[in-house]
């Protein structure tokens, strides 16, 4: 792709150091990184939260299959889409990183404003899911690749693969056998008893079936390669829609004439602009 | 906070480059005051006066709470929406680049308020939400959490987003002449998630559903949710623009022109 003469001006103009043009485009860069901050930990987190957000709470609820199947396949939708335009318009292939460190931030805020200080749960029982090693890695293939399909394929079931790996130091204590009246249980299961939960399922009634429960063995495993082959199918069909998003066009203003143009004005530059 | 850089500008009639972010920055200290003292005020009035909404002290201390953030939340909207299409520009058509580039930057920058106000909504206050209703009581659809999450939170980013969706069609040329889908989508998109309450509510109450945070009654929000994604597309037509314009204020050592 080349440049014309007036992107080429430009070019000199914003990389000569102290000029106003520099300092134009770096105000306007921190501007941009703060809008996608919070713009990125809002619908990431709101995703995240009302599609898996219950075996990510509670520590006695990352002992199933649902968790380790369902979250990576979840976590690989919003950075997948934004993979696009960080990386084909920007030359950025950061937006898994980005996405995950935002998700931990928020979720790490909520935890601590809302279900610790407001509603009293111990750190122990409400530590939010590790998602940034996958999603680095997701970025890492996509940096080496530059290729949507390559990185669907090895970016996309890396989030699935790390996922269970990532989180294993900090579960697996967890994992511990007790005994609670007469009964053996985990140490998770056993801090979910303690901390009364009143509309969740634990609380009104046994509903889960044994083979929900992973206690960190083959299921584990299983559950993690079952959602690797869906992730791979993800990273792509998200890319594309990142693609069709980034690439919305416009449609002629009605009212344009109230603000000074002709209804008859050409707005080919306008087409063109946008 | 106002950025300031003068003597930029290479001759002595061109003014020089000023970023004033003083809006931005009073915009996010605003919204800090409002959603901290709802939070403030969740923590002192939720498990005393909050926890049954047939008791008379509920009424007292959150529905006054409920009908005063509605009152002044449909006056705001009217108030920032009727100005901005009341005070537009009706030369656009004569604007120089030099001022089109002071304006886009001012309102990418309150663009900023806008996402730190979606913050609010769906971070924020949407998780804390899990943790009330699910440990706590969810006995009608006004709790001590929705009343601050539906009723306060969404609100406020939709009076920013619909007040800066007016002043991009009424002062930024590029937005003026034909309207952006991703502009769109990044204002109605999020919009449309107070809507999606009706249907939240009405499904709570009908089918009971508060065992799961994640049931498919709530993928409603998600759906929407997903439209700040077209702020990409935003960004992407921004940048464009700037492109083709920048060029017309700069000269190649970078120093203003005009």
């Amino acid at each position: 792709m080349s440049l014309t003469a007036p992107e080429k001006k430009l070019l000199k103009a914003i990389t000569t150091k102290g000029s106003a043009a520099a300092k134009i485009v770096r105000q306007l860069d921190l501007i941009v990184v703060g809008i996608l901050f919070f713009a990125i930990i809002a619908a990431f987190h709101i995703h995240i939260m009302l599609t898996v957000g219950d075996w990510d709470f509670w520590v006695d609820w990352k002992d199933r299959k649902n968790w380790v199947t369902l979250t990576p396949m979840l976590l690989i939708f919003i950075p997948a889409a934004l993979s696009y335009p960080f990386m084909q318009r920007f030359g950025l292939p950061i937006a898994g990183t980005l996405c995950a460190l935002c998700l931990v931030i928020g979720e790490w805020v909520s935890r601590i404003v809302g279900f610790h200080m407001w509603t009293y749960f111990p750190y122990s029982m409400i530590w939010p899911s590790i998602a940034i090693p996958g999603l680095m890695l997701m970025d890492l293939v996509l940096m080496l690749s530059r290729n949507a399909l390559v990185t669907s394929i090895f970016g996309g079931s890396a989030v699935a693969l790390a996922f269970a790996p990532a989180n294993w130091p900090i579960l697996a204590p967890y994992h511990l056998p007790v005994v609670h009246i007469d009964q053996v249980v985990s140490v998770a299961d056993l801090i979910g008893y303690s901390f009364t939960r009143t509309a969740t399922p634990e609380y009104l009634r046994i509903i889960e079936r044994g083979t929900l429960r992973t206690f960190g063995g083959e299921s584990t495993l299983i559950s993690t390669f079952f959602s690797a082959f869906v992730c791979m199918v993800l990273f792509f069909i998200w890319w594309k829609i990142g693609e069709w998003v980034t690439n919305l066009g416009t449609v002629p203003n009605r009212f344009k004439s109230m603000v000074g143009y002709s209804e008859e004005e050409d707005d080919e530059d306008a087409k063109e602009t946008v | 906070m106002a950025a300031t850089q003068e003597g930029l500008a290479s001759s002595k009639s061109v003014e020089g480059w000023k970023l004033n972010l003083k809006p931005m920055f009073l915009g996010m200290l605003v919204l800090i005051a409002i959603f901290g003292t709802a939070r403030w005020y969740q923590q002192w009035a939720a498990w005393d006066y909050g926890l049954d909404a047939t008791d008379p002290m509920f009424d007292t201390y959150w529905m006054t709470v409920l009908w005063a953030e509605i009152i002044v939340e449909v006056t705001l909207f009217i108030v920032f929406v009727t100005y901005f299409w009341v005070t537009r520009d009706k030369h656009l058509n004569e604007l120089t680049p030099r001022k089109e580039i002071n304006r886009m930057i001012h309102w990418i920058s309150m663009l900023a308020v806008y996402a730190f106000a979606f913050y609010f909504a769906g971070s924020f206050y949407a998780e804390q939400d899990a943790t009330w209703h699910q440990t706590v009581v969810r006995d009608t659809s006004f709790t001590p959490s929705h009343i601050f999450l539906f009723y306060m939170a969404m609100p406020v980013f939709i009076i920013i987003g619909f007040s800066l969706f007016t002043y991009a069609i009424t002062r930024l040329p590029v937005f003026a002449k034909r309207i952006s889908l991703p502009l769109v989508l990044t204002v109605c998109g999020p919009f449309m998630l107070l809507p999606t309450v009706g249907y939240n509510e009405w499904g709570h109450a009908f089918w009971l559903m508060e065992e799961y945070f994640t049931v498919p009654l709530h993928w409603g929000f998600v759906f929407f949710g997903w439209s700040i994604l077209a702020l990409a597309g935003l960004l992407n037509q921004l940048v464009k623009r700037m492109i083709l314009i920048m060029p017309l204020v700069v000269d190649e050592q970078g120093n203003l022109t005009s």
